[in-house]
């Protein structure tokens, strides 16, 4: 039923664009605001609708899943969490995606974040994987399958000085056990002893200092999920080699639920994102045509 | 500092007293004890070496070792290499299981402060039998990392071509900076906000006093000033970081001074809003709304803030002049600015407009550096093509060569 | 089991704290229509409360955490003594307020700068100069096993490299941009925009996932409509 409804009204969404490209080309043109609103009826309908859609897997996202699936079960995984609530709605479905392929394939996870809000994040895609009845089975235990290293400040500088030893920048972790307590902890000295990072990143630090630091200069094996605004950015990095995949933005964590079968949000969200570009592009096509238009009166 | 030809020789030696204890001393562990007598013994793992990994911090001992003459590609009874460490003549844990055929191992778990001795196992399904014990050695860590001497070399001819440009500034030698786009237009939007009487807002960015950008845009921010000053303009600016506060009022300062104004400068005209991204951008933006500036200088290290303050910046009719050398940033700054300094064009107008030879000579050193990086770019396609298509040893031997000078 | 969970969603919607954060959202939106009172009081929450998060954050985890458990640590540690070379620098940051000795605050300035530039040298020169350089060695007509030509990749590779060299000849200042030094600059002008307009549409694909991630919030967490 809803998804009649919303279809119905996404159809005339659709055609009431017709008439905002006729008024528009009578000299007419709608304001900012009638922009604003149509992105957001565009956004927020598909919300209430429940449709597969068809995804292809882009190389990249590929690229990392295979290079995850190379991985012995029970690898050791550095999962760096270094974003904050601003960027949760692109990142955090990501990071639940892969918290549950994580777990499901026994790897040991170590977080830490260089953001403080990181770690925080890390706890919550912790619980919402922990709601997976296959995980809840296993009965994860802190400190032995997986542990929060917490929050440290000095940016990038953080990295540099675990290439020596975690230790020295993570003496306790979160809850403050001490680094050499923590049953996990014992055979870690630095990243030579880790098997993946895999590096959530909305901004500096993030995907760009873990490359140069813990990759260029300690040799990690490094994969990353950011968003789409600093996808472009670490390309040239994933084609130089530098990392093995990324997930780029909302449709990066939508392939990365769709390859590992963690169906989440960036699957229910990608919808809406695909209605909310189509009717930005065509309000872009509709801009295009009314100024070429006006071009030609004028001559 | 350490002598490094020592240490392969007293390496060397190590190895060979190994050895020889190896060949002419019975087994250090009873293997009696872990064999099934029951099951036909297989042969241990032989030759057992660990010596200290070259030109690290002293956190990794390589092992390596012949391995057992039972390990065999068809029916091998063999599942495992098992390896055991002991620190300081404590029990030994194993640290690693290899598959068969395995003959070494990067130990990196270990430390300058103490001492470890090896022995590593064959196993098999039902028991394992375990190598002699190495003699314990202690990791060294080396002052001299000489894998990387090209990258020292390369560096030095950057640094080098960096110095002499600044020396030669210095001396007052004329550097040849292009021209670049949007410099012009800052006079002109100092003037125009003069003229309506309306104030002049700058933003340097939300990163701190780390970020090279920042420093550059203050500098820029210096050079404004100046005219602002001169022109008894208004300014006002709002920062996301403290130091960047402190920095930018020393800054504006300095121009008020240098401009013979100095009672016209005031602390106020530079006020820390919060570091929280979008808590500043959400004060900047009712801040542009409500004191309308003519004009708006965005320039230094700009996230995702970039869009939101240049569109509100448009909306309200200002002149905006943006710069920054986050790629990511840009397209906002070209489709909602009236000018934009691109990418580097952010330095090369700060080394511009305040003439500092450090500044001017940091410049032209980068274009030598661009100019090598050009040239190789350009060689080893060539050696690449050639090589690809005609399989030329010269070429070849290019190749191979420009990838071990880039490795 | 799913009733109870629809009435924890319930019960969670009502959740003040919720509530406040939904009114919050739509009191920033407001700013889309025009500037209004109901904008001025969020933003200034907004502004505050980060303030302070970021107050108490750089306080517990730089001066608590950091630094006087560093020093002072708790069961039987050993201190870390280079710490004090850390405090003693903040402290110089300090002395700002004081008219006298106030340029005295410039050379922990100094410091965190040329650290900083220091690190970056060789971070940068790596990972951006030498192995963006090494990549670029590539052969411009790309083979198969067979020694067919692979069009498509022979395309790809001379783009990548075009690209790149005439990128670099735009940003090289110490020559002007005539003749055929000027053609090439433009070229790479060209590369730049078309890199711009992929990336302008990444950024909006993340400012659709904000947006969605808001809706999601309102009409799912808050209303509970789905």
């Amino acid at each position: 039923m809803a998804n009649t409804i919303s279809i119905i009204l996404l159809i005339l969404l659709g055609l009431s664009l017709v008439y905002v490209l006729v008024r528009t080309l009578k000299g007419n043109p709608i304001g900012r605001r009638i922009v604003f609103l149509y992105v957001a009826i565009a956004a927020a309908i598909p919300l209430f609708m429940d449709l597969e859609v068809p995804l292809p897997i882009t190389t990249d996202v590929r690229n990392l899943y295979d290079a995850l699936e190379k991985l012995p079960d029970g690898s050791k995984v550095m999962a760096a969490f270094d974003y904050d609530p601003p960027s949760a709605p692109e990142l955090q479905p990501m990071a639940v995606a892969f918290m549950k392929y994580a777990f499901k394939r026994d790897f040991k996870i170590i977080i830490m974040g260089l953001w403080p809000q990181g770690p925080i994040q890390a706890n919550m895609a912790i619980d919402e994987a922990m709601q997976d009845p296959e995980i809840a089975a296993k009965n994860l235990q802190y400190g032995v399958d997986y542990v929060n290293l917490g929050f440290q400040s000095g940016n990038e500088f953080v990295i540099q000085s675990m290439g020596t030893a975690f230790k020295t920048m993570f003496p306790k972790d979160y809850r403050t056990t001490p680094y050499d307590s923590i049953p996990l902890m014992r055979n870690i000295v630095n990243f030579s002893n880790i098997d993946f990072v895999m590096n959530f990143s909305s901004g500096e630090p993030g995907t760009i200092q873990w490359v140069q630091i813990a990759v260029d200069r300690f040799g990690s094996v490094l994969g990353a999920g950011n968003t789409a605004v600093q996808a472009p950015q670490v390309y040239p990095y994933l084609r130089a080699g530098q990392m093995v995949g990324l997930l780029g933005g909302m449709s990066g964590a939508a392939e990365f639920e769709k390859i590992t079968a963690e169906k989440g949000k960036a699957s229910t969200f990608i919808l809406s994102q695909m209605i909310a570009h189509a009717i930005v592009i065509i309000l872009i096509l509709i801009g295009n045509v009314a100024y070429f238009s006006e071009k030609r009166k004028k001559k | 500092m350490k002598n490094s030809l020592a240490d392969r020789s007293s390496g060397g030696i190590i190895c060979a007293a190994l050895i020889t204890i190896f060949f002419f001393s019975g087994p250090l562990h009873s293997q009696e004890d872990l064999v099934s007598l029951s099951v036909k013994k297989i042969a241990p793992p032989s030759s057992l070496l660990a010596t200290d990994h070259k030109y690290d911090n002293g956190n990794s001992i390589s092992l390596s070792w012949v391995p057992s003459i039972d390990d065999a590609l068809m029916n091998n009874p063999i599942v495992a290499y098992k390896l055991y460490r002991s620190s300081n003549d404590t029990e030994p844990n194993l640290i690693a299981e290899l598959p068969p055929g395995s003959s070494y191992f990067l130990d990196n778990g270990v430390s300058t402060d103490n001492s470890y001795s090896y022995s590593v196992s064959a196993s098999t399904n039902a028991y394992e039998v375990l190598s002699n014990r190495t003699e314990s050695i202690t990791p060294q860590s080396e002052w001299i990392n000489y894998n990387k001497k090209y990258l020292f070399l390369m560096v030095m001819i950057i640094s080098g071509a960096i110095m002499y440009f600044i020396v030669s500034a210095k001396r007052g030698k004329e550097l040849f900076v292009r021209k670049i786009a949007g410099l012009e237009a800052i006079d002109e939007a100092v003037g125009r906000a003069t003229e309506m009487g309306r104030p002049i807002m700058y933003i340097p960015g939300i990163q701190d006093m780390d970020d090279v950008q920042t420093i550059a845009s203050l500098t820029i921010l210096g050079r404004i000033t100046r005219t602002i000053a001169e022109y008894d303009s208004k300014i006002f600016m709002p920062v996301a970081r403290s130091l960047v506060m402190t920095a930018a009022r020393e800054t504006i300062k300095a121009s008020y001074q240098a401009a013979s104004r100095p009672d016209s400068y005031s602390d106020d005209m530079v006020n820390y809003i919060t570091d929280e991204q979008f808590g500043y951008v959400a004060h900047v933006n009712g801040l542009m709304v409500r004191e309308k500036p003519a004009t708006v200088f965005l320039l230094g290290a700009f996230f995702a803030e970039s869009l939101i303050l240049a569109e509100t910046g448009n909306s309200i009719g200002a002149i905006q002049i943006a710069g920054t050398a986050r790629p990511a940033q840009l397209p906002f700054f070209i489709a909602a600015c009236d000018f934009t300094l691109i990418g580097e064009e952010l330095f090369a107008a700060s080394a511009y407009l305040s003439g500092e030879p450090m500044q001017l000579g940091s410049l032209k050193g980068q274009d030598v550096g661009k100019a090598i990086a050009m040239f190789f770019v350009l060689l080893g396609v060539l050696a690449a093509t050639v090589s690809a298509a005609w399989d030329i040893e010269l070429f070849n031997n290019l190749l191979d060569n420009l990838n071990e000078l880039f490795s | 089991m799913s009733l109870i969970l629809a009435r924890k969603e319930k019960r969670s919607s009502m959740d003040i704290g919720m509530f406040f954060a939904a009114l919050l959202t739509l009191g920033i939106f407001s700013f889309l229509y025009k500037d209004n009172p109901v904008y001025k009081v969020c933003e200034a929450i907004f502004v505050g409360v980060s303030a302070g998060f970021w107050a108490i954050t750089y306080f517990f985890d730089n001066i608590h955490k950091k630094f006087w458990l560093g020093v002072f640590p708790q069961e039987g540690d050993s201190p870390d003594y280079w710490l004090w070379g850390g405090a003693i620098l903040g402290f110089l940051m300090l002395l700002r307020i004081s008219n006298k000795i106030g340029w005295i605050a410039r050379w922990p300035l100094s410091f965190i700068v040329g650290a900083t530039a220091g690190l970056y040298m060789m971070l940068y020169f790596v990972s951006n100069a030498l192995n963006q350089v090494a990549d670029t060695m590539m052969p411009i007509v790309a083979y198969a096993s067979d020694n067919s030509v692979l069009w498509l990749d022979t395309f790809g590779n001379f783009i990548v490299v075009l690209g790149v060299v005439t990128g670099l000849i735009y940003f090289f200042f110490s020559k002007e941009h005539k003749g055929l030094f000027g053609t090439g600059a433009q070229v790479g002008t060209w590369f730049l925009m078309i890199t711009f307009g992929a990336s302008f549409g990444y950024t909006v694909m993340s400012r659709m996932s904000l947006l969605i991630g808001r809706l999601d919030f309102l009409f799912g967490d808050w209303l509970g409509l789905f």
